[in-house]
């Protein structure tokens, strides 16, 4: 059974009060579908992907008895395809009687943001044609609801938004999913999986299936691998492209297709300029585009978007600093700060408990205590009289051990 | 009642517990003294100079000679470097002061010590300088800062300003002789003209010194040994980084530079500001070359500001370190 089925249609919410997350959303989707007089015939469900649009509407069709007449991007929803579909379900029931007691059809899009330009030609006027003849109601999803192109849909649409599910409850469903798989988690991996899916329910659990197929007992160390894999399969793709570029112009093209997180793309350009440039006096030059492109990553912050030009700006001229000097090489991956920083922050906290100490008895921030107290504190427990010098500052043991070990700063 | 702790660190043990035991410091110590006569005059001060002068052990002595023995009741010490941002700062300082001390005889006031304030943002400082106001009935502030620059002027025109210079060489040798002396410790004249020396003016920095050097042999230091232990407890890791970027290593110097990350739980910001420290200390870079570099070190400083990742301005700074060590090395 383990091996057959994946793990997010298995444990996949038959009922609404199972859908974590979301609590808002999910009340004002349920009025909409209770509600008998409707003032807007369609509803359009929006938020990013993974945090239970498609289930909802399927739980709430499973617990209330109605049937769903599914559309997803995989079908061309030329204007043919809809009518083909949509056409003979929306003629049935009449939408003012549809009442979640009727039993009656309701027509769900999933993901109308994926309707392309070409091949669905006509796509959205069609869905519009459907939404006002419709004697049904019409339910739609989508992850980004800004798109120009369903500006019209929006129009006529009550809409409802989705939030990232918040990490905690994430974790908590993981939990739910291992005691039942007989998968022991260290809470530490379970806490990394639902962090790493930056609130997306379906791929933390996709993540955790996969990392269990490996070992039974999974631990923090398992899941190091995750942030290489989730960076977007085309990272390396793209870094390669990047770092092989001809010109400034053949970046700057390249940098605005990009299909790849460009947080991870500046990290990853981060961590393998020194490959690309040998030369100091290029690796300088182009480490300070980046310096640059960072800046304006900075800046950014969480609102001024419209800076973001400059930042591939930046990142365009770090590529092309000299582009006759570019050779083959291997990529540096996982990402340098993953391989580094990720297993110290035990150590870390142990530091922090240390000089917080030292802090408190000898009036000094943290800071000056690691660096104007620790390098002294270390000769003096390795010399006599440690024993008064560790009860004083009541460190403990395995502080003791900690700074006996520790490499000289 | 609580005895006071003596301390095991000897930073602590000699730190003085009055005004008047106070090295080095005349004019201030005078000042201060005028405001103790009549507490209810004192206003808010604002102790700013380099680190080891005797900022924080003027504080605790105002405190203690405010309040006396149980001047721990009436005093929160804050350090603005340690809490994470001013919320924390201003609930406790909030809590602190709401209560009315007046019950506990005859304390003029609550005092708040807020240690390292020029590391707060500004924002945090316009929220600090409201508090002040707001609590200015029940509460007197002591900041203490390496810069006041760094201070918004709203809350240095609020504060009686002291600046605390360098310390006197000749002081700091007969401060450490006097400690070497109550603690049986045979400090030769040249061992103590050595810890002032490396200790540039940081009067903790020469007793910590001091006080390990004496731990080596014991009650007997002299040059060597003092040489022994500066070299030993200098911080060699962030040189290294510097030589190696110095020396065209890149890759090398940045792996230095995630150990220091990694083990030590630097900050970005903390390794530049030990990058500054450390680069001056190199003997075999001319002044002009650790001018230049210096320049180069204070522009990613501020870059660490206004970036997203330091890990990438870091690396940064060591590129354009290992470029200008490779135009050094041919000019050679």
């Amino acid at each position: 059974m383990r091996e057959d089925l994946l793990w997010v249609e298995k444990y996949r919410p038959k009922k609404i009060a199972d859908v974590i997350g979301n609590e808002e959303a999910k009340a004002a989707f349920i009025e909409w579908l209770k509600n008998t007089r409707r003032t807007k015939k369609a509803l359009l469900l929006y938020g990013p992907p993974g945090v239970g649009k498609t289930t909802l509407v399927n739980a709430a069709a499973n617990e209330f008895g109605f049937r769903v007449v599914e559309m997803n991007a995989s079908d061309t929803r030329s204007e043919k395809a809809i009518n083909r579909v949509a056409g003979p379900a929306t003629a049935f029931a009449a939408l003012d009687t549809f009442t979640t007691e009727s039993k009656g059809n309701v027509l769900f899009m999933d993901e109308v943001d994926g309707i392309a330009g070409n091949e669905d030609r006509g796509g959205v006027s069609t869905i519009l044609r459907i939404i006002e003849d419709s004697r049904i109601p019409v339910i739609m999803a989508a992850n980004d609801p800004d798109l120009e192109k369903l500006r019209p849909l929006k129009k006529v649409s009550a809409l409802v938004r989705f939030h990232q599910v918040r990490i905690p409850m994430i974790i908590a469903l993981l939990q739910k999913v291992c005691q039942r798989e007989h998968v022991k988690a260290e809470f530490e991996a379970l806490e990394r999986i639902a962090e790493n899916s930056r609130g997306d329910v379906r791929s933390a659990i996709n993540d955790l299936q996969s990392l269990a197929e490996t070992t039974k007992t999974l631990t923090l160390q398992d899941t190091v691998v995750l942030s290489a894999r989730n960076r977007d399969v085309g990272m390396d793709e793209t870094l390669r492209e990047y770092f092989s570029v001809k010109s400034l112009l053949g970046a700057s093209k390249l940098l605005s297709y990009l299909s790849v997180d460009y947080d991870d793309l500046l990290m990853a350009v981060g961590d393998n300029l020194p490959l690309r440039y040998t030369d100091p006096e290029d690796l300088a030059a182009a480490y300070d585009f980046v310096s640059r492109a960072d800046m304006f990553r900075g800046r950014i912050g969480v609102e001024n978007w419209h800076l973001l030009r400059y930042f591939f700006n930046s990142l365009a001229q770090a590529a092309a600093v000299s582009p006759e000097s570019y050779q083959p090489f291997t990529l540096i991956s996982p990402p340098i700060r993953v391989i580094t920083l990720f297993w110290t922050k035990g150590k870390r906290t142990i530091l922090d408990a240390i000089c917080g100490k030292i802090g408190r008895r000898c009036h000094v921030s943290r800071a000056t205590a690691k660096t104007d107290f620790i390098p002294f504190l270390k000769i003096l427990l390795a010399n006599q009289k440690a024993d008064e010098v560790v009860s004083w500052f009541e460190f403990q043991p395995e502080e003791v051990e900690f700074l006996a070990k520790m490499s000289r700063l | 009642m609580v005895v006071e702790d003596e301390g095991v660190m000897w930073v602590e043990k000699y730190r003085p517990k009055t005004l008047d035991e106070v090295v080095d410091l005349k004019d201030i110590v005078e000042s201060l003294k005028a405001f103790m006569r009549n507490p209810k005059t004192m206003p808010h001060l604002l102790l700013a100079g380099i680190p080891g002068t005797g900022k924080t052990t003027v504080a605790l002595c105002i405190a203690r000679e405010l309040f006396g023995q149980n001047w721990r009741t009436f005093t929160l010490e804050l350090n603005a470097s340690d809490e994470r941002g001013i919320d924390t700062v201003r609930d406790r300082v909030k809590d602190f002061s709401r209560y009315s001390r007046s019950a506990f005889g005859n304390v003029p006031f609550a005092l708040i010590i807020l240690d390292e304030s020029d590391q707060m943002t500004g924002p945090a400082q316009t929220a600090l300088r409201r508090i002040m106001e707001t609590s200015s009935r029940t509460s007197r502030f002591i900041l203490i800062c390496n810069q006041s620059g760094k201070i918004i002027e709203p809350i240095q025109s609020r504060c009686a300003i002291f600046r605390f210079s360098k310390l006197d060489r000749k002081a700091m040798i007969e401060h450490l002789c006097c400690i070497a002396k109550k603690e049986n410790v045979t400090l030769s004249p040249e061992a103590a003209e050595r810890i002032v020396d490396y200790a540039e003016g940081d009067l903790r920095h020469a007793i910590n010194a001091l006080q390990t050097a004496s731990a080596y042999k014991d009650g007997f230091v002299d040059e060597k040994i003092v040489s022994l232990v500066v070299g030993e407890a200098s911080p060699i890791q962030v040189q290294l980084m510097i030589r190696k970027a110095l020396f065209g290593d890149f890759i090398d110097a940045r792996k230095k530079m995630y150990d220091l990350i990694g083990s030590f739980g630097f900050s970005g910001s903390e390794i530049v500001r030990q990058m500054q420290r450390e680069l001056f200390k190199m003997s075999d870079l001319t002044p002009e070359q650790k001018a230049d570099l210096a320049n180069i070190i204070g522009e990613y400083d501020y870059r660490l500001t206004q970036g997203a990742n330091s890990d990438i301005q870091l690396s940064a700074l060591l590129a354009q370190f290992a470029k200008i060590g490779r135009a050094k090395g041919e000019a050679a």
